[in-house]
């Protein structure tokens, strides 16, 4: 398989130099343009904040790879980046590393399921531009068997590897059932968004936003359907709610110790989840030591992130063998392309000469027994070529051996040389 | 018949200690394959823990409950199946490492110490006696399994609190869950010790000639069902939750054995029925 690959991502270049190459899906659209001119016959491009990559086909099989970099580096017109910035990739290498990526286990957060549907994308995008062929379809399909299989069969994507995320993972080991509970996120930024619409997916009874800012605080209750709580009421209103995350960029502490023991006073020793995402501090860290109150910072919650990210390098080697195992099934099929030409001549030879044979005798006998002859001769021909087609088929499937397959088809074509064969015929 | 039940009852700890050991690696490994197997090997436990109580009760011609240690199976049983029908009702797979625990320490001494009581007083044959026994074993299962959840809650509330997220922090359910099981079960115990009082209280003047309302045991057992009544009444009342009614769980369980420990070790009492 002459598959190529290139590569600029979180091993080679800064998130500077990423964001550089990072292309648009109008900038993908043009670029595929520039690449199918003379570069590539088939391929896919795929951009994100992690990696810019470069798949294909190339149209000439002594390409040099560089070429397909200088067409991407003059293209986003980068200073600061050369070859020595990408990685290269062919045939089964091309192949691992596109899987490697598919699976997460490239990824900068190891595991990280997004790529799926940016792959997805990339790939469609492709194919709208008639830039995907038989070839490349296969190996996109595989690729994306590999991402699910990944994710469905091993736990190289289980557990929190955000802050955002480890909050949650924390408030569940708190409240058997988030439906019950209400929860209120200070901070309508990133961090506070995701922490959102972590709590949405999984179910919260009760949600309210406060925020400094109302129109953001809007937005982003208008995201989750949750409520407002305006921020200049926050205090008074605190101990209504189970679970409480800060993600605010105020510079100071908003929650001290002493408005938090106030708001377990009035709690009447039901518990409260504080989980502070804000960086510095919203909450006094003090109010760890009250009872019934459970209070988590950035730095505990990266904890929780660590120890998710070492379960998840264990999981490498399975996912690995699930790469493994799907390469195989990819390079059998793609073996098979190679000996399907010399089936198929094999069989157009040995129909030919039974057509032939049967033309000769078809006025000597009755129409009747033609039929006959012709059903007779054509189960003839299918039961003596059906071994060796089906053996052939196995040996290619089989993958092991590329010689072995060559030389069979070799053979194969020289016994019979169908084309040979009819010159003599010809010339006699 | 009587090999049978010597065989079985030298296996019973056996196969609750194989039961403790699949459910604690379970806990460790939390493989999915153990999570049936270990279901299974309680499953298969118990059936065998009842044919034993069975074969007991028809060939000495009473239940098991007649001596301390006869009990003390009855008991193990109880408890592994309180925790059997937890498991399945509430689809809670990692507590059972911590509640098996307790059955086997109770089988093994039943094991050890149990002897073939043929001749029982006639009072003891009685049917008020039956459901007087069940109704205060089952009790103090409750209140058993209530101490083991409650421990759960501590444990893992500190390990939250101290924001230590290893293995058991993960393989533990909530604290709102695990409370919820210490309460229920707490509140279980609590209404079939009071069932276990009552039959005592009307059957027990007219069985037994020597009966004192000032006898020791029934002291102690009034004791324990006042200090679990009275923690229950104040959790209604005036919330006591969380942490708090945990300690309270445990400090029950323990003033319960306690208490035992004491009557057991006096022995003046007339609620020894086997001397």
């Amino acid at each position: 398989m002459n598959l190529i690959g290139t590569s600029i991502n979180h091993h080679t270049a800064t998130i500077e130099q990423r964001e550089a190459l990072h292309l648009s899906k109008n900038e993908m659209t043009e670029f595929i343009g520039i690449l199918r001119n003379n570069l590539l016959s088939d391929g896919f491009v795929i951009s994100t904040c992690n990696r810019t990559e470069i798949f294909g086909l190339p149209v000439d099989n002594n390409l040099d790879i560089s070429k397909i970099q200088d067409a991407l580096l003059s293209y986003k017109h980068v200073d600061g980046l050369s070859n020595n910035n990408f990685l290269n990739f062919f045939s089964c290498g091309a192949v691992k590393h596109l899987f490697s990526v598919t699976s997460g286990i490239d990824s900068l957060i190891l595991g990280d399921s997004q790529i799926h549907g940016q792959m997805k994308d990339a790939f469609q995008l492709s194919v709208d531009m008639n830039f995907a062929g038989t070839i490349m379809r296969r190996i996109f399909d595989t690729a994306t068997r590999v991402g699910k299989r990944s994710i469905t069969e091993t736990e190289i994507g289980e557990g929190a590897v955000s802050v955002s995320y480890a909050a949650i993972q924390v408030v569940e080991k708190i409240f058997a059932n988030l439906q019950n509970r209400s929860a209120i996120v200070i901070g309508a930024g990133e961090t506070g968004e995701l922490a959102a619409l972590h709590l949405k997916d999984k179910g919260i009874g009760n949600l309210a936003i406060s925020n400094r800012t109302l129109s953001r605080a809007e937005e982003l209750a208008r995201k989750v359907y949750g409520e407002i709580v305006p921020f200049e009421n926050l205090h008074e209103l605190l101990h209504n709610f189970d679970i409480v995350i800060s993600a605010t960029s105020s510079p100071g502490v908003i929650l001290n110790y002493d408005e938090v023991k106030t708001i377990v006073k009035k709690r009447r020793g039901n518990p409260v989840c504080l989980m502070d995402l804000a960086l510095p501090r919203d909450i006094d860290p003090a109010v760890a030591k009250l009872d019934g109150v459970f209070y988590n910072d950035i730095d505990t919650l990266g904890k929780i992130i660590d120890m998710n990210i070492r379960k998840r390098e264990k999981e490498i080697p399975a996912v690995e063998a699930i790469i493994l195992e799907e390469m195989q099934n990819l390079f059998s099929w793609y073996n098979t392309l190679e000996v399907i030409p010399t089936i198929k001549k094999i069989r157009d030879f040995f129909e030919e000469i039974r057509q032939e044979e049967i033309d000769k005798i078809k006025h000597k006998v009755h129409e009747e027994d033609i039929k006959k002859l012709d059903d007779m001769t054509k189960r003839l021909v299918g039961r003596l070529l059906h071994n060796p087609t089906i053996r052939l088929r196995q040996i290619a499937e089989s993958g092991l051996n590329y010689q072995e397959v060559a030389n069979y088809t070799s053979v194969i074509s020289n016994l019979f040389n169908p084309e040979q064969v009819d010159e003599e015929i010809n010339n006699n | 018949m009587l090999e049978t039940i010597h065989i079985l009852n030298f296996l019973l700890p056996l196969l609750y200690a194989a039961t403790f050991a699949v459910y604690l690696t379970d806990f460790y490994k939390d493989k999915p394959a153990l999570h049936n197997i270990k279901r299974i090997f309680l499953f298969v436990t118990l059936l065998i823990h009842t044919i034993y109580l069975v074969l007991w009760t028809i060939h000495f011609d009473h239940p098991p409950i007649t001596t301390k240690f006869e009990i003390f199976s009855v008991l193990a049983f109880s408890i592994g199946f309180s925790y059997f029908l937890i498991e399945l009702s509430t689809d809670i797979r990692a507590t059972g490492t911590f509640i098996l625990a307790i059955s086997i320490i109770f089988q093994a001494l039943s094991t050890v110490f149990i002897e073939d009581v043929i001749n029982v007083p006639e009072v003891l044959k009685n049917r008020l006696l039956g459901l007087h026994v069940i109704s205060a074993l089952c009790g103090y299962t409750g209140v058993t399994i209530s101490a083991v959840y409650a421990l759960l809650f501590t444990v893992q509330y500190k390990r939250i609190k101290l924001n230590q997220f290893g293995l058991v922090f993960n393989r533990l359910p909530s604290l709102e869950l695990l409370e919820r099981l210490a309460v229920s079960s707490v509140m279980v115990g609590f209404a079939l010790l009071t069932i276990a009082i009552l039959i005592g209280t009307i059957w027990l003047p007219s069985a037994f000639p020597d009966f004192s309302y000032l006898d020791p045991k029934l002291l102690a057992t009034g004791l324990v069902w006042l200090f679990y009544g009275a923690g229950l009444i104040v959790r209604l009342t005036s919330g006591l939750y969380g942490k708090k009614f945990m300690t309270y769980s445990i400090a029950g369980f323990i003033i319960a054995m306690i208490s035992l420990g004491i009557t057991g070790i006096i022995g003046s009492t007339f609620h020894q029925f086997s001397k």
